[in-house]
């Protein structure tokens, strides 16, 4: 069972970055490298926040926030700037390293002796006895669907039918007297901030900051953002966004069979196999759907 | 048809690997028939290499033999965190008798995931104990964690390169900020650099990639180099050293491998003898002789001295007879890596 309850909290933990993810290569056509910054962004800020007495769930917002202005950052850059997306992405993610070791003041901080989301008296107070071992599962599951939910009704809006149509359709933002670069900055903006909220929940997960950790999220984003919807694109019920919580939830599956199974040394290579047949598989199941039609 | 099968396989496969990961949760392990121990090493790097090699020689030394009592369970992080997490969550729920983690994020993770269990946690290779909250001020664990240090002898370090060169004035340090093992030196670097008449210069990097610009910079401000035991820097100690050669900079190691490879000389650790430390206090609590929460943090008792002698032939220095006679080992050549 606790095989499964890690995969649950990391895949769900990484889940909320994919989402982020999701908005800027799925609906803005972005390739927001930023990612890699604003990961550790939310966990420096968390750390700095909880380690001065701070109330660990007014981190969570605030971590977004911080989020947001660094997407907004990348999005001024990109929009006003004229700095191709990439390098915008690019730009911000080293400039967010140093700020990162500012806000958090060292490169690594403990959180072992503080409160956290998951760990004070009053959650313990909370949560019945019988389900106080799956607390930090709990929570993780009701903070990402929210999260979620949230995103599919923004989606919904007037301004989320904007922000689809600027990736697929950029002139007819620009019909409807719409600025697209604001759309743009608006997407980016939520997308970081979605990211460094994870990068919160991550951070008092494992009760410790560490500036590395940013390093490489966005590939776990982006891997979980392909398998989630190239897996279930057939699968019309399910929302996009629950796809990508899936595909996350599947990646980090896949890591915890290649660290079970194999020699330490093949675990990237045998991730990457795994990934590769996923993908495969999802290939017959796209070509099935035109030989249907 | 063919991807079909390869599905079919896959998915066989993935439940076979799940349904053992869960089937091991349940097995029983102890004194009579054997250890089980999870070893999480949190990146592929010559010195935490040798600390899982003496970890397991310390065990052996104490009766607790790999493949006879002991099984052990070897996981690499490869630098992540998130795997690091995974690693320790995982030995917590196959139940483990004891976690060895190798390097501070492994130690911290490895803490934190066996916090509510009674699995012991064993640390070694970590610089700062008392930084990365693992021990008290007085240098004891917080919790069922304890372990070895690798906190570099700084003053034995600043001693020995005042001896080898009167002269100098300006001694530089590259360092990775990322890595609080580093930032916890320096600033020890900071405080002692004075007393023994250097003035410090320090480089902070943030990639590998910022290796060769950073010691092109750094060359041109100070009379010597010293290392510390930054990851990176380690990793691309080749591409310092050519380029300091050129300018017959010497550049001091931190431990045994960096002489080896073309430092002039270091009063260093050797991570073995580190790892066989940790062994044994990891045999004491498989053993129940002893409970991990009240053994003190412990740091290598007596550092040892390591010379290139060929490598003072190339910059034409001269060291001092007695302290080459001092050497624990002292080599004449220089080995590529």
């Amino acid at each position: 069972m606790n095989f499964f309850i890690t995969i649950l909290e990391q895949g769900l933990i990484y889940g909320i970055l994919a989402l982020g993810v999701y908005i800027t290569y799925k609906i803005l056509d972005f390739p927001d490298l930023t990612v890699d910054g604003s990961f550790p962004l939310g966990a420096a800020v968390t750390a700095a926040l909880i380690t001065r007495g701070m109330d660990p769930y007014l981190t969570l917002p605030i971590a977004f926030l911080a989020g947001v202005l660094a997407g907004i950052c990348t999005g001024l850059i990109h929009v006003k700037g004229k700095v191709r997306d990439l390098l915008s992405g690019i730009i911000m993610m080293t400039a967010l390293w140093s700020i990162n070791l500012y806000i958090a003041g060292t490169s690594n901080v403990p959180l072992f002796s503080q409160e956290t989301i998951f760990k004070n008296d009053r959650i313990e107070g909370l949560i019945p006895k019988a389900l106080s071992p799956y607390t930090t599962l709990i929570l993780i599951f009701l903070l990402t669907i929210v999260c979620k939910v949230i995103l599919d009704l923004y989606l919904k809006t007037k301004s989320g039918f904007l922000l689809r149509a600027v990736g697929d359709n950029a002139v007819l933002v620009t019909s409807l007297a719409k600025d697209q670069g604001n759309v743009k900055i608006l997407g980016l903006a939520i997308a970081n901030g979605l990211v460094s909220l994870a990068g919160c929940v991550f951070a008092q997960e494992e009760r410790v900051f560490e500036i590395s950790s940013g390093t490489g999220a966005i590939v776990i984003g982006l891997a979980s953002v392909i398998i989630g919807t190239s897996l279930f694109r057939k699968v019309t019920l399910l929302k996009a966004t629950s796809a990508v919580l899936i595909g996350s939830v599947i990646y980090k599956a896949c890591v915890a069979i290649a660290l079970r199974s194999f020699e330490p040394q093949a675990m990237k290579l045998i991730t990457a196999v795994l990934f590769l047949i996923i993908l495969l598989i999802s290939m017959e199941r796209k070509k099935k759907v035109k030989a249907d039609a | 048809m063919k991807k079909k099968l390869m599905a079919g396989l896959l998915v066989t496969a993935m439940t076979a690997v799940m349904a053992a990961g869960c089937g091991s949760g349940s097995s029983e392990s102890g004194g009579e028939d054997g250890y089980t121990i999870g070893i999480s090493q949190f990146a592929e790097h010559g010195s935490l290499d040798n600390c899982r090699e003496g970890f397991l020689a310390g065990l052996e030394a104490e009766g607790i033999v790999e493949g006879e009592n002991l099984t052990v369970d070897y996981q690499n992080a490869a630098s992540d965190m998130g795997t690091t997490g995974q690693i320790s969550d995982s030995f917590v729920s196959s139940g483990v008798d004891l976690i060895c983690a190798i390097a501070t994020p492994s130690a911290q993770s490895a803490y934190n995931a066996a916090m509510d269990t009674d699995i012991p946690v064993v640390y070694t290779a970590v610089t700062d104990t008392e930084a990365a909250e693992l021990t008290d001020a007085d240098g004891m664990p917080v919790g069922n964690v304890t372990g070895t240090s690798d906190k570099l002898p700084i003053e034995e370090q600043l001693k020995m390169m005042r001896e080898i060169l009167p002269d100098a004035k300006t001694l530089g340090i590259m360092y990775t900020t990322s890595e609080a093992n580093s930032v916890s030196a320096i600033e020890e670097y900071e405080a002692l650099a004075g007393d023994y008449g250097f003035e410090l210069v320090t480089t902070g990097i943030s990639t590998t990639a910022d290796v060769a610009l950073a010691a092109d910079d750094l060359l041109s401000k100070v009379d010597c180099i010293t290392n510390l035991t930054d990851n990176t820097v380690v990793a691309s100690l080749p591409t310092i050293l050519e380029k300091a050669n050129e300018q017959k900079v010497p550049v001091f190691g931190s431990e045994i491998e960096q002489v080896k490879i073309g430092c002039l000389a270091a009063e260093g650790i050797d991570y073995i003898a580190l790892g066989e430390q940790t062994g044994k206090m990891a045999a004491q609590i498989l053993k129940g002789e002893k409970e991990a929460s009240e053994m003190a943090s412990e740091v290598i008792t007596e550092p040892g001295f390591y010379v290139n002698t060929k490598v003072a032939e190339n910059l034409g220095i001269t060291i001092p007879e007695a302290l080459i006679s001092s050497a624990v080992e002292n080599f004449d050549e220089i080995t590529a890596e």
